[in-house]
Parts: C-alpha cells; sequence; structure tokens
C-alpha cells in the first residue's frame, strides 16, 4: 500500500470527470473474470461503457494505444489516490466488482444449459421479456476469414457463444489476461512481497508472558540420563559392547538334516504333489519319423474343438543348434506351480486292476451243457419275414406264420415243409393246442383267429378235431354283457378249420376279459399251472387271477417298453423283454421289481422264452442275435436263481429292418427255434 | 431354513468346523490375500477336498489344522513386521527424511525359510523327493533375463538370477562329480536329465541356452516359490557337498568364473578340495580358503589331461564302497574318451554330461584344459558342416552322439552322426518301449548293438584306442544284463506259449464250428468266427455285470483302445513312410 501511495502523489492530476467514469469501467473490467468479460452487455451500461467503445473506435489504433497505456497509468494513480482520499468511491469499486454478476444481468436468460441443445434451434435463448433471441446469421468461412485479414484487431475479438454475439477485447481486459497467463494477481496493483506488518509487535514486549521462577530441575543434572550412562559404561567395561568389531557371521548355510533332532513331520499328512509327466518320444527335437503327423493331420487338428487339439506337435529338427527356445516354458512352469499351491490334493486310489477281474466268476458253461449252440437245420420256403413259429408239444411239427400271409408245417427232423395254408394276410401269431392228442393249430390273422386241422395224428386224432372243428351256425346270444363282443364262430370250409375271437374253447363261446387294462396290453400269458394270467402292457406287467377275477400283482420292469414276456414252467419266475435291449428277470416271489436285469441285446427285444423241462431260457431282438441262457431255479427259497449267459446265436441276416422275430425253444430236446425277418427258421441243437 | 442351520450357540462340527473356505481363513489370518498365498507356497499348505462341501462346490477348502499351522508360524509375525517396517521406511522417504529412510533401510527386518525346509522335509530323502519342480524352476530361472519392470509390478532381480545360476551349478558339478546322471533327453523344451541321488530318481528340465519368452503371468507368485527353492537347494547341495567331504559354499577361480565356466571351475574346485584334504598337514599356518584358491589357479595351469591327475579323480571316486553297479557302469562309459567341443554345441550341458560319464573334455575358448590341436582328443562334437582343419585321428559327431550313447550305455557308431547329416531319432530314455506297444526302429537297433557288444567284448570301431583292461564292473553288468533279458526273454516265449494254449483250449471248447460253417452254408472265414467266439465270450459275462462294474470296464477298455488306436496310428505312419522310400 505504501509504495502505492507514494507513487500516486508523484504524478499529477488531469481532467476529473472523465477519469472518474473511465477509472469506473477499467477497474470494473480488471476485476471482471473471463466470463463475466464475455458476458458484459452493453446495453445495460450503455452510459459508463458508450465514452470508451466511441473513443477506440473513433481514433486510430496506435493513438489509442498511447491513450489506453496512459490512461491505466493514470488509473493507477487515481486508484492510489482514491485508497488515499475518497475512500467511499474505492470501495464503491470494489462492491462493484463483487457484485458484478448481479448488476450485469446476462442479456440471454436461457440459464445454465447446454447450448448444444439449442444448436437446431433458430434462437439461442429467450431475452427478460421471455422473446426469442435469434442467432445471427453465420459468416461463411471465406467471409470471416476476409475480415479477420482486414481487421487488424480481429485477435482481440471472442465469440460469445451464449448471447451469440462476437466482443471485442479491451486492452485493459487483454492485458489482464495476459497477466494471469504469466500466474501473477490478476490486479496489477496488488504487491505480493509487501511488508511484514506485525501486529503483535507492541511496546511493552520487554515483558515475559509467565513471571514464574525458573524451576529447580532445570538446574540440575538428570538422574536417569546419569543412570543409563553409568549403564553403558559399565557395559562397554566389561565387553559386551565394542564399537570397532563387526558381528560375526555365522555360516549362512548348515547341515540342517543332522539326526540329533526328531525328523517327525508336524501336522496333517502329506500329500506329494504328482510328479510332472515325462517326455515321450514326441518331444524330442528329431522325433522318429512316424511320431511327426502328416500335413494332412495337422490341418485336421483345426477341425477339432480347442481343448481336444494336441498341445504339442511334434515336429523335427535337422540339428541341435536349430531348435529354438521353447517359448512355453515359463507359462508351463507357472501352470504347474499354480497348480502345486492352488489344485486340492487327495489321496486317491488308483484301481491297478486286470479287467478280467471285475467279470463275475460264472460256472463253467461246459458244466451247464446242454444248451443249443450250433445251427443244425434252415426250414425255408417262406416268402416272406416270419413272424411267428411255434413247436407241436410233442415235438414232431413247428408251425411258422409268416408275413406273406401264409401258415406252414414242417417237420422238424428232416426240414420237409408239410402243409400250407395261404390266409391272404399277414400271419401275427400261430400256436399249437398244448395237447399233443389233439393237434390242432390256432393262427391269428388280422382280425380273425383260425382254428386249423392239420392233419397230423392218427385217424381217430383227426376224428376227434373234425368234432371239436365243427360247429353249427351262430346263434345270436343272450347274454347281454357279452354282445359287444360277439364274435362269429364260422366254419371256414377253405381251410378246413373254423374263424372266431376270444373265447372258450369248450363251450365255442367268447368270453370278455372281467378286467380293466390300463395301456393297450403288448403281450399276454397264461400261467403254466394255476389259472392265473399275464398282461404285459408297455409299462409294467399286470397278474389277474382268473378264478377270483381281480389283479394280484403287478410287476415294475422299469424299462422304457415292454415287448414280449415268457411265464417259467414252475410258475414263479417271469422274463420280460423290452424294447431298449434289456430282459428282466422276475421273481415273483421275492418282489415286484426285477430280480436282475440283464442287457443283453443291443436293439430291440422280440421274444422272449422258457424251455420246458431244461434250465433254459432265449431271448432274440432286432440285432439278428439270440441269447440263450442259463437259468436255473431252485425249489429252495432262500437260494436265489441262478442266471448264466451260455451263448449268442448268430445267423440271421436283416430283412425288412428287423432281425430275429420270434424263438421257441423245442418241448423235449434242448434245441432252439429262431424265426428270422430274412424268411428263414433255424434250429439250433447242441 | 437354509441347508446347513445350526442353532445359534451350537458348536460347529464336523465338515463345517473342519474346513474352512479361502475367504474363511484369509479373514481368520487377518492378512492380505498376497500374503496368505505366500505362507501357503512357503509352508507348503495346499487345499483339500472335504467330504462335504458345507460352503458349495465352487470353493477352494482348507483344513482348519492347515490354517492353525500357519496362524502359528512366526514367520507371519514377521511378515507383518515387515508390512509396518516398510511404511517407515516410505513415510521417512514422503517426508524427505532421507537420514532417517536410510537408517531404516540399513536395519530392514529379514528372514531365512531354514527351518520351513526343515519343517517340510523332516529327513533329507524327503526334500530330495521333492525335488523335481525345484530343479527345473533354478534352472529355468538361472536361464532367465533379469527384468526390473516396475510399471508392470514384475520384477526379476539380478542377483536372484544369478544365484539360481550359481545354485543349478553347484547342483550339475554334484551330479557329474559323483557320476549320479543316468539318463538325458534333448527335448524341444530343453534338455531332461534324470539322475539318481540317494536311491531317488529326480529328474530336471533345462532350458536351452538361448534367450527365454516371458510371458504375461504372476512373477510374484513364482519368485515365492523360488525363494523357497533357492534356499531347499542350498541346503540339500550342503549336505551332498559334505557327503563328497567338500566344503560348501565353494570357491570358484574368478579368472574362470568371469569366462563363464563355472562348471569346469566347480570340478577343479572338487579336486582341489579333495586334494587339500590329503595334503593339508603340508599347507599348515595358510587360510584354508586361499589355499584351495590357489590349488585351483595351480591345476588350471597344469595340463589337466595329465594322467596322474585323472588317475586321481577316478582314484576319489572309486574308493567309495557305496557305489553301485549302475554308477560304476557311468563313470566308465567315457573312461577313455577324449572330447573337444566346438564354438556352436550346447556347451555347459555337454560340460556336464561328459565328465558325469567319465569323459575327459575342453572346449574352444579361453581357460579350456586343453585346445584343439592335442593329438589325444578321440571325438570333436560339432554341429556345423563347415570345418577349418579336420584331424584324421578323431571322430566329428554332432552332440546328439553323446546323449545318444549316455542312453544306450554304449558307444554307439559314430558314422551315423557325421557332420552334415541328419543323425538318427533320438529317441527318449523315458519310455517303457514294451509297455508303450511300438518300438522305434533305432531303439531296437540300439538294442541289437548292446546285445552284440555284450557277446564278444570287442573295442567299437568309433573307438580306436577303447582299452581292453576294461573295469570288471563293465563286465560284471554285462553280465547280469545278459541273464535278465535271457530271463525277459523265457518269460515272453511262456506268455506266448500259453496265450496259444488258451487259445486252442477256447476252440476245443467251442463246438466243432467246421460243421456249423458248413450248415449255415459257408460262413465267413473261420479267422473271424475265432475273433467272434472270442468277442462272445467276454461279452457274455458283461451281461450279468451289474451296471458300475461294467461302466468301469468300460472306461477301462476305452483307455486301452485308445492307446491301442495311437500305437496303430504310429504303426500306419511308419508304414506310409516304408512305402514312401522303397517307391523312392
Amino acid at each position: 500500500m505504501k509504495p502505492l501511495k507514494e507513487n500516486g502523489s508523484d504524478k499529477p492530476k488531469k481532467n476529473e470527470k472523465d477519469r472518474k467514469k473511465l477509472q469506473k469501467l477499467v477497474a470494473k473490467n480488471m476485476e471482471e473474470t473471463l466470463k463475466r468479460i464475455e458476458e458484459a452487455e452493453p446495453g445495460t451500461e450503455s452510459s459508463e461503457d458508450s465514452p470508451f467503445v466511441s473513443g477506440e473506435g473513433d481514433s486510430d489504433d496506435g493513438d489509442n494505444d498511447g491513450d489506453l497505456v496512459s490512461e491505466g497509468e493514470d488509473d493507477d494513480n487515481y486508484h492510489a489516490e482514491d485508497s488515499h482520499g475518497e475512500s467511499d468511491d474505492s470501495r464503491e469499486v470494489v462492491e462493484e466488482s463483487d457484485s458484478s454478476e448481479d448488476e450485469v444481468a446476462p442479456r440471454n436468460t436461457v440459464g445454465d444449459v447446454p447450448l448444444e441443445w439449442y444448436k437446431d434451434e433458430g434462437h439461442i435463448g429467450y431475452d427478460l421479456a421471455g422473446k426469442k433471441i435469434k442467432k445471427k446469421e453465420r459468416q461463411s468461412k471465406l467471409d470471416s476469414f476476409l475480415a479477420n485479414v482486414d481487421d487488424s484487431r480481429s485477435w482481440r475479438k471472442i465469440y460469445d457463444q451464449y448471447n451469440d454475439e462476437e466482443v471485442e477485447l479491451t486492452k485493459d481486459e487483454t492485458k489482464l489476461i495476459g497477466r494471469l497467463l504469466k500466474g501473477k494477481a490478476p490486479h496489477p496493483d496488488f504487491d505480493p512481497y509487501a511488508p511484514y506488518v506485525d501486529w503483535f509487535a507492541w511496546d511493552g514486549a520487554k515483558h515475559p508472558l509467565s513471571n514464574a521462577p525458573e524451576p529447580k530441575r532445570r538446574f540440575i543434572p538428570s538422574k536417569w540420563e546419569s543412570k543409563t550412562v553409568l549403564r553403558l559404561v559399565r557395559a562397554i567395561r566389561k565387553g559386551l559392547i565394542k564399537f570397532d568389531e563387526k558381528p560375526k557371521e555365522k555360516p549362512r548355510f548348515f547341515d540342517l538334516w543332522d539326526d540329533s533332532t526328531s525328523a517327525e513331520r508336524q501336522g496333517l499328512a502329506y500329500i506329494p504333489a504328482p510328479k510332472a509327466k515325462l517326455p515321450g518320444h514326441d518331444e524330442s527335437y528329431n522325433p522318429s519319423a512316424e511320431y511327426i503327423p502328416t500335413q494332412e493331420e495337422i490341418n485336421a487338428y483345426q477341425l477339432l474343438f480347442e481343448e481336444d487339439r494336441p498341445k504339442f506337435i511334434p515336429k523335427q529338427f535337422a540339428n541341435m543348434r536349430s531348435v529354438p527356445a521353447y517359448d512355453k516354458s515359463v507359462q508351463e512352469l507357472f501352470d504347474r506351480h499354480l497348480d502345486l499351491y492352488l489344485c486340492p490334493r487327495v489321496h486317491k486310489k488308483r484301481i491297478n486292476i486286470d479287467p478280467e477281474s471285475l467279470k463275475p466268476k460264472l460256472p463253467s458253461r461246459r458244466d451247464l451243457k446242454p444248451y443249443p449252440s450250433t445251427c443244425y437245420l434252415e426250414y425255408k420256403g417262406h416268402k416272406g419275414p416270419v413272424i411267428t413259429i411255434s413247436v407241436e408239444s410233442t415235438g414232431q411239427w413247428l408251425a411258422s406264420g409268416s408275413k406273406d400271409g401264409t401258415v406252414r408245417i414242417w417237420e422238424i427232423e428232416t426240414g420237409r415243409c408239410v402243409q400250407i395254408w395261404d390266409l391272404g394276410e399277414p400271419v401275427e401269431q400261430v400256436s399249437w393246442n398244448p395237447k399233443p392228442e389233439v393237434p390242432m393249430l390256432a393262427v391269428a390273422v388280422g382280425h380273425d383267429v383260425f382254428i386249423l386241422n392239420t392233419k397230423c395224428g392218427s385217424d381217430e386224432q383227426q376224428k376227434t378235431i373234425e368234432e371239436i372243428l365243427h360247429v353249427e351256425p351262430q346263434k345270436v346270444e343272450d347274454d347281454s354283457d357279452s354282445t359287444a363282443n360277439v364274435v362269429t364262430w364260422g366254419q371256414d370250409e377253405k381251410h378246413g378249420g373254423i374263424r372266431l375271437k376270444h373265447f372258450k374253447l369248450s363251450k365255442k363261446q367268447t368270453q370278455r376279459i372281467p378286467f380293466k387294462t390300463k395301456g393297450i396290453p403288448v403281450a399276454t400269458s397264461f400261467h403254466p399251472t394255476r389259472s392265473i394270467f399275464f398282461t404285459a402292457t408297455k409299462k409294467d406287467v399286470r397278474v389277474y387271477d382268473l378264478i377270483k377275477q381281480k389283479r394280484i400283482k403287478k410287476l415294475d420292469a422299469g424299462v422304457r417298453e415292454i415287448s414280449s414276456i415268457a411265464i417259467h414252467p414252475g410258475g414263479d419266475n417271469a422274463i420280460v423283454g423290452s424294447r431298449d435291449g434289456k430282459l428282466c428277470w422276475f421273481d415273483m416271489d421275492l418282489s415286484s421289481k426285477p430280480y436282475k436285469v440283464l442287457r443283453a441285446h443291443k436293439k430291440d427285444l422280440t421274444a422272449v422264452a422258457y424251455h420246458r423241462t431244461y434250465p433254459l431260457f432265449a431271448s432274440c431282438s432286432d440285432d439278428n442275435t439270440a441269447y440263450v441262457f442259463h437259468g436255473m431255479v431252485y425249489s429252495d427259497l432262500n437260494e436265489n436263481p441262478l442266471i448264466v449267459p451260455l451263448q449268442i446265436l448268430r445267423g440271421h441276416s436283416t430283412g425288412d429292418g428287423r432281425g430275429v422275430m420270434d424263438c421257441k425253444f423245442h418241448p423235449r430236446q434242448p434245441w432252439l427255434f429262431t424265426a428270422g425277418s430274412d424268411s428263414l427258421i433255424k434250429l439250433y441243437c447242441h | 431354513m437354509p441347508k446347513h442351520y445350526r442353532p445359534a450357540g451350537k458348536k460347529k462340527e464336523g465338515n463345517a468346523a473342519k474346513y474352512v473356505t479361502r475367504t474363511q481363513a484369509v479373514k481368520y489370518l487377518q492378512i492380505s490375500l498376497p500374503v496368505f498365498r505366500k505362507l501357503c507356497i512357503l509352508k507348503g499348505v495346499f487345499p483339500r477336498v472335504p467330504k462335504k462341501k458345507v460352503k458349495g462346490n465352487h470353493h477352494s477348502y482348507y483344513h482348519m489344522k492347515d490354517i492353525m499351522f500357519l496362524k502359528h508360524e512366526p514367520l507371519l509375525e514377521k511378515l507383518r513386521d515387515i508390512r509396518t517396517y516398510d511404511k517407515k521406511i516410505k513415510k521417512a522417504v514422503s517426508k524427505k527424511n532421507r537420514d532417517l529412510a536410510e537408517r531404516l533401510l540399513t536395519r530392514k527386518p529379514s528372514y531365512t525359510l531354514d527351518m520351513l525346509v526343515r519343517e517340510r522335509y523332516p529327513k533329507f530323502i524327503d526334500a530330495l523327493r521333492d525335488l523335481d519342480d525345484c530343479l527345473s524352476m533354478v534352472h529355468l530361472f538361472a536361464a532367465l533375463p533379469a527384468v526390473d519392470r516396475a510399471v508392470d509390478g514384475e520384477k526379476i532381480p539380478v542377483e536372484r538370477v544369478h544365484n539360481c545360476r550359481r545354485l543349478s551349478h553347484e547342483w550339475l558339478a554334484y551330479i557329474s562329480r559323483t557320476h549320479k546322471l543316468r539318463k538325458t533327453f534333448i527335448s524341444v523344451k530343453g534338455i531332461y536329465y534324470q539322475a539318481e541321488v540317494e536311491g531317488q530318481i529326480v529328474t530336471w528340465l533345462t532350458p536351452h541356452a538361448l534367450q527365454q519368452v516371458l510371458p504375461e503371468v504372476d512373477y510374484r507368485v513364482l519368485l515365492t516359490f523360488l525363494e523357497f527353492y533357492e534356499t531347499l537347494l542350498a541346503f540339500v547341495n550342503y549336505k551332498l557337498y559334505r557327503s563328497i567331504n567338500v566344503n560348501y559354499p565353494p570357491i570358484l577361480d574368478p579368472r574362470l568364473e568371469a569366462l563363464a565356466a563355472d562348471l569346469y571351475a566347480l570340478s577343479r574346485y572338487f579336486d582341489a578340495n579333495g586334494k587339500s584334504k590329503q595334503i593339508e598337514n603340508q599347507q599348515e599356518g595358510t587360510n584354508l580358503d586361499e589355499s584351495e584358491v590357489r590349488l585351483a589357479q595351480l591345476h588350471q595351469h597344469l595340463p589337466s589331461n595329465e594322467p596322474g591327475a585323472l588317475m586321481h579323480l577316478l582314484d576319489d571316486g572309486s574308493n567309495k564302497d557305496d557305489q553301485d553297479l549302475e554308477t560304476r557302469e557311468c563313470k566308465s562309459l567315457f573312461k577313455n574318451v577324449k572330447f573337444f567341443l566346438s564354438r556352436e554345441v550346447p556347451r555347459e550341458s555337454l560340460l556336464f554330461v561328459i565328465p558325469a560319464f567319465g569323459g575327459t573334455v575342453s572346449w574352444e575358448g579361453e581357460g579350456a584344459p586343453f585346445d584343439e590341436s592335442d593329438d589325444s582328443i578321440t571325438h570333436q562334437v560339432v554341429d556345423r558342416p563347415i570345418q577349418g582343419r579336420k584331424f584324421l585321428s578323431r571322430e566329428y559327431v554332432q552332440p546328439q552322439w553323446v546323449y545318444d550313447c549316455v542312453n544306450a550305455r554304449i558307444l554307439l557308431p559314430t558314422d551315423k552322426y557325421m557332420v552334415g547329416c541328419i543323425p538318427p531319432p533320438h529317441l527318449s530314455p523315458f519310455v517303457d518301449n514294451e509297455a508303450e506297444g511300438h518300438v522305434p526302429d533305432y531303439a531296437e537297433a540300439i538294442e541289437r548293438m548292446k546285445a552284440a557288444g555284450r557277446k564278444e567284448v570287442l573295442p567299437l570301431p568309433g573307438t580306436g584306442i577303447e582299452d581292453l583292461d576294461d573295469p570288471q564292473g563293465l563286465l560284471v553288468s554285462d553280465r547280469q544284463e545278459a541273464i535278465e533279458a535271457a530271463k525277459r526273454k523265457q518269460q515272453i516265449s511262456m506268455l506266448e506259449k500259453q496265450y496259444l494254449d488258451e487259445l486252442k483250449l477256447e476252440l476245443k471248447g467251442a463246438p466243432p464250428f467246421s460243421q456249423d460253417i458248413d450248415a449255415v452254408g459257408g460262413g465267413d472265414d473261420a479267422i473271424s468266427d475265432v475273433q467272434q467266439i472270442a468277442d462272445d465270450v467276454s461279452n457274455m459275462s458283461k451281461v450279468v455285470m451289474p451296471r458300475k462294474k461294467r461302466k468301469l470296464l468300460e472306461a477301462m477298455e476305452m483307455s486301452k483302445e485308445r492307446k491301442r488306436s495311437s500305437v496303430n496310428r504310429l504303426k500306419e505312419r511308419k508304414k506310409n513312410i516304408d512305402q514312401a522310400k522303397n517307391l523312392a
């Protein structure tokens, strides 16, 4: 402040009134920030602004500069004078600068919003009256450039985006900016190095703050210090503290594993990490030629998934000096060590057993003889796939039904075809009369059932058969409940038999099954000794008592689709074949779940069969094989049935997309007949 | 209610109490995750698999006892101290209190891992058993460039690299000196060595001596491992050196060290040390270390191929009773072979391998014990087709010859390893060819050569000056090997016979199928039928197997099948190559 004062007093005074105005304006300009400069509005302050601007506009540049400089200086001294004399005025100036924002209201009232919002509008905002402020027309680049070139003051012009106008900075403003850029204070009068005014210096400073006397402790030596010193001195005298000697270094390494200490590992059991895999021939720098994949194979790796691709492709180098550094060595080391400290380790029992030992110990097949093992005869003659076969209970005749609509009777021993019926439609099922003295044949064709006289017995037998097969013309039955199932029993002259449906053979009447079956039955069977009836639907097997007329059991096979069923001659066991290739053995005394599930075939099972006397059973399937099993059922209830697979019978070929369609055992001999879709019937003997 | 609900106040039991997840463990120990990792690495604590994963499947579980083990580790407290100390230094530095910072830096607390090594490997054998990874890492780091990239946070200090280099050389020198090396294999990844130390098989990989590639991995983890490995290997080396009466750490000839012939310097050191023990009484009053250095230098001036020195070397080894047959065999493989290494061959590896098998070796360059013009050199290892001057008295071989000889344990004929031609395939000694199912041609050829060598102890054509008064060990081992081979052959023939018998039995047991074939009407040929029957027999018992066992059996069969298919692929390729050769 002081130098200013002096300065001010030196300068002379000039035109008082003009100066006052000018000073006001400049002071204000100096105080304003850049933004405010831009926002300065000439309209509202026209009274103060106009002289300066007009003056500048009128006079030529050189003059004006000179004027301004002098004015600036003047302004300085005036300001100083002001602070000296007219304190009121100076305060006013300061106030003005502080609250300049309030005083100089912006023309545009749009507020502090991003101006991009008005980018596409024709106006830039609103004035105080709420009218739109139109944007000025944009000058073309060329024009603006030319204007810039012509105008020597163009460097001072700033475009005020907010008010959409061009503002020309005054000399003082540019100076102010210059000072700001240099990092000086904006006001030229501000002196950052003003002398320090010690406000706390006062006249009576020679007196102390406190009048308390110096304590005694300031004058006597410290007891504790002397004690410490004494201790150190003693230690030095004793030689505990040495100054010139370095601490003796112990040898860094020593015998860590000397036997003096116990060698027991603490903590949990240590699981050593598995050792890294040792390299094979293929990792050699010069592997044998067969270890190097051909180019085609390398190309084929690209087709594999990324994780399936071999990590390492063997390559041959002609000599050792051409082997490059392995680029993944650090990466592999890192991966290995991540495994070492991040992978959980477990002791895993490695099964190092002979795979053969997993297989169950089965009794020798030789001990279980006889069983069918080899194809002995073929019965040729059918033109289409043989769907069904049946063996006469004496074991002399074999009946077969085929898709070509014929039923044939063969002599088993010779393979001669004895009789042929052409029924016109694909034969579904053939079955001999279980009584050997009445050799009749039942044939299911389409919707009909034929009972045919096979003419295979003696003359007496023929007589009885003819008697049996004689039917009266159909009379209307009275039973109301059986009317729905009425079946015509008609003499079939052509084939020498009768056609019928559900029936009681003795009365030649049909009987309706008295129970509701859930789902469509796929296979049925009678109990060999008792009046029990088995129905297999796709899901389960239901066992009905025909006398009590109720269900007594339900066998749950747990397979996808049941296809066939056979009952053990003992009656307590049953086998069920399924379309997913499984064969379920049920011990009906044991449980309703299968005792054993054998997964023998790869394709659908078509038929299963028990041997009447031998402990044998067989299954045949669409995969052209038939399996023969040994299935021994013991009379001792504590002992489970013994099941041993014995033989896989092959020989049939695929025809019509199916394989072996049916299999039946010979009633006396351990022989198996199989009917194939290749229109052959085969006999397998022991 | 959550799945593993436990009433409040009830103590945890079972797996929930025994195992904690990593997050829980870190919280429990009140340390940060990096410190936890470091501790786990140093203490050798690894996650375990609880029977029941209480917190879910995607956590790693640590046993609570392991965590307690970490908790009571003095190192944990030490690490905390270091952390606070680092903070002090940082504070001093940022307050520009340089004096304090420097003073603090000089007294930085440090720790050693000695007791951790002892704790993890209570017996020396345990340490040797786990040495594979340690050696591989130390050898790799010995070949790495020192990196100081503060930006990435990765930093491989140069001292660590030097230390690794030193440790690896010490190890190699011991193995070479005691002839414990058994197998070598040059792979694309580097050179594998297998040694047998105190009955333990130790295998390690050294990278090729070239500039290594540094990928973006967490080097802190590797350096923590390395920290432990360095300590471990140093103590192991100490123990091993002591076992052969050599001081540890060795003091090397600075001149040789400067020439980067550390391995050779070490071997000189061994000699010097052995000798100094003998003539200790003569060298009284002098500082032991100094005498050793001087002795090493003395040896430097002596021609080291002098037979006396050599004999001394051998004596030193052979007076030990506990040397087994194999060591003796290894020791005498290159007994009277003298190698000279050219500039372009991997010198360090060969300097290690050749003395390990009893050979003498020199190289092109300064500090070499003898130079190229020495007449007694029998083999010169070269890897460059153009030679300046050729000596007729010696064989020029590619480096692979040395390694192949080592693996075959005989001196192979050198004609296939001539300079400029592609040598025969280099085969891995770690593969059991019989078990693998495919024997490469050259392996067979080597076997034949070995057999021939055993029958008639003739000097091989490559080695003109093979002495006939060769060590008895060789003969003994030969005889033993012959016996073994004969036994093996007998066994194989027996097995074959048995198999044939079984096949016959099977055929007899099967019904007379020739007849059925007729009945069937000319089926396939008998061989396929036999195959079919055999298949059927095996399938038959599969039918009645429980599902679990069947699946296991199938898995085993599948793996066998995979192995077989890979062998078949090899054979197929072999056939194609042979065919192409025949055509050409």
